[in-house]
């Protein structure tokens, strides 16, 4: 019995890992439309210049968040000046943007590799393997801190969609051409709206190097397992995100009492096409089909 | 207006089957001049385009752009590898085989074809990482991670240059017969407006799918192809992420949606990627990936896309009655 | 119409003719050098170790040099070694591979690091019958296919598990362990983990009911959470916890390791264990008594000559200690250098020859080398067990003639 109750909190603090790591996707998809394939790239930025900081002014990395998020939120629109803004939106877009995108993980990864050679980082703080008693059983204290910054964005979404620029998002992402009668600037919700999304993932990364050693191509596997987690929460839903990392980390976790470990990390991509056949619009999110 | 040209078939006319029959003598005796080095690069190059073409048929004909390519590519290497060490067939069965249940397999995906846009694509991924999985566990077929090793026999290696030849013939053949018949403009209209195209007695079910086991088939027969190429495979390099977005980078580089822009496509992730990695290894993902940005940003319809406006900007040179009509 | 017109075959062929690289001829003159090639992955998933090959390649080659060249026959030859990425890819492996044969026309081919790159690899060198030494391919299954010119400087990783099993059973045999011993055993899914687990089980099934397998769990790479796993583990009540991994996940598991509160008498982790990495990201006192084994260790120069020779090179060179990755890359090309040198020629069959009978003193474990025909011509040379000590260091604890220190076993830091 204790070993399912330590499997359901190890689910819910994986569950806060995978919705970290998926929200700068799911908010870029669900208001510009794109999908951000530059996201790993983010990831792996964000870890290093944790990594950066810690190493050469000691910074703690959970003090050092509002820096990455500041720089990586500058990237972002950065990024999207630059570059997003001249893709063709929409279904015509498509493989457009994927690939721009792409191409810009590409160079990042490739910077990396430049600046730090392919070797394996990892950041070590005091509290890297200190536990906690949680419900009888231990977990990491680092595992912890992760799912509470997990919560805040859920929160801030709750409070930022009750003003103005948290409905004029919400205005963009469903009719962005109606936006501009109402004096929308649309370009601007939309730089700010890739900008933080761009935060968000570099957010992750930082949370994911305590966690994990990283190297240049870190963010493939994180990923591909956002998508899964943006998809079935429906495109564009923090809240729906948050809920479908919860939904992806349960089935992963607790699927090792029926099938041989290794196959459980091909569950959650096998709930992700059955979900996606039966309910195209994500668990949460809008019908879409066409 | 070109003059009229005899129709041998309703896609093909003479002077098109002359140049293509031509070209692909060409290819074929071209290893009279080459060393054995460049012989083996065009051989993996005509896997690589013949790939690219056939994943154009579902990706850029469709319209659905598929991140899960790579299963059937793994499948067919496998089931044709398989076959191979039993002993049951000869290779050309084998890779017969092995394009047949990559079709097969194709058919089970029948159900995401309903989806659309970027949600066809993640569940595509999601098929083509739950199949990479499932094929490194299941060491009894795939020999798991260790993979499977094929006896390496004298000459047929240099031999497989002309069979992927023939591979690469079938897909540029396909390539415009389908562009050019009639299942062309069903796939075209299913791309532009599927409920239009419902409504106008066009079945997007039985078109996609079509497109998308012709599309497998030829993948899984590059498969087979290259497991005797490199007479060892094993699941993550067959399946992995990296196999699928090749196929989705080359289509893309090279012109999705057009005839033969994969073509071009392949050849450049192909041959232009060898060259960067012998002489610029620490840049090639940057350069690479500038690359991309560049094709993407400046013209959308990929190297063919560049090349048909130079074309163009050649006949409106040559023909000034032209200048003044038409976009640039 | 201009769009679909087939007749851009033609261009086609023009392209690829353009851009295929042009005939090279080599002319017939006599040689000026010895020409090696090798390709490492120095970028992509296994570059960390790429890296750490590439030092012991060019600390051969650069020592060769150094004396003048290799003799062949009457005169002296430098040795040129051409070492290309191969990102870590397999079929750039073998299109580089081939590169070098047919395109560089090289004489000889020194092995890439990861075993699925060797074992695709080697087949581009025996089609083109070119000597292949590698330091890089330890899975048996390269070995099992019957070439001639392949030639492993790296034991098989079989070898790995049952080492330590020896080591193991040594403990038990003096009463320090349980008997029967319960072994969870966790392997990542690749070449490496199935020979771990192979060579583990293998020892279980004939040692006579001194073992159980409790747990038998193979694990994606990169996992993030291994929570349930260590569950199961847990709910097993082992004895033994031996893992293999790669140094990204040793790290994950063993946080969560530590942070469940989990501990057992025998921990190992595979080859990895020592890694300064490790100890940097799990602090030294969750590292403390953990086994690890491993094809070399610098500790070896104690008790073997040509140990302390390549360690004393390799110090002056690089300023630190060499690990196992440095120590096969330079062997086998000092391997290869000496054939040459006994052949006396070029030739590749003649130098083949002289590989296949070679039996001469090495810094491997046992201080001989030799390629065993009927293993595939992979050395069997043992592995050496170390152990995490609290003080910092790791050293050999097996096999008796090169330990360095006696094992401990329990576990001290297990409160049970």
């Amino acid at each position: 019995m204790q070993r399912l109750v330590d499997m359901a909190v190890s689910a819910v603090l994986l569950a806060g890992l995978y919705a970290t790591m998926a929200y700068g996707l799911g908010l870029i998809y669900g208001v510009l439309r794109i999908v951000n394939l530059a996201h790993a790239g983010v990831l792996m930025a964000g870890a290093y210049l944790g990594f950066v900081l810690h190493r050469r002014l000691g910074l703690d990395p959970y003090l050092s968040i509002p820096l990455v998020l500041a720089v990586t939120f500058g990237f972002g629109v950065l990024l999207y000046r630059g570059l997003v803004r001249h893709l063709p939106r929409g279904a015509a877009g498509g493989p457009q943007s994927l690939l721009l995108l792409f191409g810009v993980w590409l160079v990042l990864r490739n910077g990396a590799y430049l600046i730090f050679s392919g070797n394996d980082h990892v950041i070590r703080t005091s509290y890297s393997t200190r536990a906690v008693e949680v419900l009888g059983g231990f977990v990491s204290l680092n595992r912890v801190a992760v799912f509470v910054v997990a919560l805040v964005p859920v929160v801030l979404q709750l409070v930022l969609s009750r003003t103005y620029a948290g409905k004029a998002v919400r205005a963009v992402a469903q009719n962005a051409s109606s936006c501009t009668l109402v004096g929308i600037d649309v370009e601007r919700v939309y730089a700010i709206t890739f900008g933080v999304g761009t935060a968000l993932a570099g957010l992750a990364g930082l949370l994911s190097a305590t966690l994990f050693s990283f190297n240049p191509s870190f963010g493939t596997g994180e990923l591909l397992k956002s998508f899964v987690v943006v998809v079935l929460g429906g495109l564009g839903s923090i809240v729906g995100t948050s809920l479908a990392a919860l939904l992806l980390a349960v089935v992963e976790v607790f699927a090792i009492l029926v099938l041989p470990a290794y196959l459980t990390s091909a569950v959650g991509f096998i709930v992700l096409v059955v979900v996606l056949v039966l309910r195209p619009g994500g668990l949460f999110g809008q019908r879409v089909l066409g | 207006m070109s003059p009229a040209r005899r129709r041998l078939l309703p896609w093909l006319d003479a002077r098109d089957a002359a140049g293509f029959l031509g070209g692909l003598a060409a290819l074929a005796a071209l290893p009279l001049v080459l060393d054995v080095y460049a012989h083996n690069l065009l051989t993996v190059a005509f896997l690589a385009i013949a790939g690219a073409l056939a994943w154009n048929w579902i990706g850029g004909f469709a319209g659905q752009v598929s991140f899960g390519h790579a299963a059937f590519f793994g499948l067919g290497g496998f089931v044709s590898a398989r076959l191979l060490l039993a002993g049951a067939l000869p290779p050309p069965l084998a890779w017969l085989a092995g394009a047949v249940a990559a079709g097969a397999f194709a058919l089970g995906a029948h159900p995401t074809l309903r989806l659309r846009g970027p949600y066809f694509s993640i569940a595509t991924i999601g098929l083509g990482e739950a199949t990479r999985v499932v094929f490194t566990y299941w060491d009894r077929f795939t020999g798991g991670a260790s993979g499977l090793s094929l006896p390496v026999e004298a000459g047929e290696k240099y031999r497989l240059y002309w069979w992927a030849l023939g591979l690469l013939a079938l897909a540029v053949g396909a390539s415009c017969a389908i562009r050019r018949s009639a299942l062309g403009l069903k796939l075209l209209a299913i791309k532009s407006d599927v409920d239009a195209a419902a409504d106008c007695g066009v079945s997007p079910a039985l078109h996609q799918d079509v497109a998308l086991v012709l599309s497998a088939a030829v993948v899984g027969a590059s498969g087979g192809l290259y497991a005797s190429y490199f007479s060892f495979i094993e699941p993550t390099d067959l399946l992995g992420f990296d196999r699928s977005i090749s196929f989705v980078l080359m289509a893309v580089i090279g012109g999705v949606g057009t005839i033969l822009g994969p073509a071009l496509g392949a050849i450049v992730f192909v041959l232009v990627r060898q060259y960067l990695l012998g002489s610029y290894p620490q840049l090639y993902l940057g350069l690479y990936g500038a690359l991309l940005i560049v094709i993407i940003l400046f013209e959308p319809l990929g190297l063919w896309g560049l090349g048909l406006r130079a074309v163009r900007r050649l006949h409106r040179r040559r023909d000034p009655a032209l200048a003044g009509e038409g976009r640039t | 119409m201009h769009l679909t017109r087939p007749r851009v075959i033609p261009w086609l062929a023009a392209a690829l003719v353009a851009v295929a690289p042009a005939c090279r001829s080599r002319s017939g003159s006599a040689p000026t050098r010895v020409a090696i090639g090798a390709t490492l992955p120095l970028t992509g998933a296994e570059a960390r170790i790429g890296g750490f090959f590439k030092e012991g390649y060019q600390l051969a080659v650069d020592e060769v040099n150094q004396r003048g060249g290799l003799q062949v026959g009457g005169r002296k030859l430098p040795v040129a070694l051409t070492l290309l990425d191969d990102t870590s890819t397999q079929a750039t492996a073998v299109n580089l591979a081939d590169r070098l044969i047919n395109s560089d026309k090289v004489d000889f081919l020194l092995g890439t690091y990861a075993s699925h790159l060797v074992q695709a690899q080697s087949a581009v060198a025996e089609q083109n019958r070119v000597p292949y030494v590698n330091g890089g391919g330890g899975a048996t299954d390269i070995y099992r296919r019957g070439y001639k010119y392949l030639f492993g400087i790296i034991a098989p990783v079989e070898l790995l598990g049952t080492t330590l099993m020896q080591w193991i059973d040594r403990e038990q045999k003096a009463g320090k362990l349980p008997r029967p011993a319960k072994i969870a055993l966790l392997w990542e899914n690749t070449a490496h983990g199935q020979d771990f687990r192979k060579g583990v089980s293998e020892f279980v099934n004939t040692s006579g009911g001194g073992y159980t397998v409790a747990v038998d769990e193979s694990f994606e790479l990169g996992g993030k959470d291994f929570s349930a796993l260590l569950g199961a583990v847990k709910a097993a009540q082992v004895d033994l916890f031996l893992v293999d991994a790669h140094l990204p996940d040793y790290i994950t598991i063993h946080r969560q390791y530590i942070g469940a509160g989990l501990c057992h008498p025998v921990v190992s982790y595979g080859a990895r264990g020592s890694e300064k990495g490790a100890v940097e990201a799990l602090g030294r006192e969750h590292v403390s008594y953990i086994l690890s084994a491993v094809w070399w260790n610098a500790q070896l120069a104690q008790t073997i000559p040509q140990a302390k020779a390549f360690a004393e090179a390799f110090q002056a060179r690089y300023q630190r200690a060499p690990e196992w990755f440095q120590a096969l890359a330079y062997e086998s090309g000092r391997v290869l250098f000496t054939a040459i040198e006994q052949a006396g020629t070029l030739d590749r069959e003649a130098v083949r020859a002289k590989l296949a009978a070679l039996d001469m003193p090495s810094l491997l474990p046992g201080g001989r080398l030799r390629f065993p025909a009927d293993k595939g011509q992979q050395v069997q040379n043992s592995f050496v067990v170390q152990q995490n000590m609290p003080d910092g260091s790791s050293p050999i604890v097996f096999p008796a003639d090169v330990a360095t220190a006696r094992g401990v076993a329990p576990n001290p830091n297990c409160k049970r």
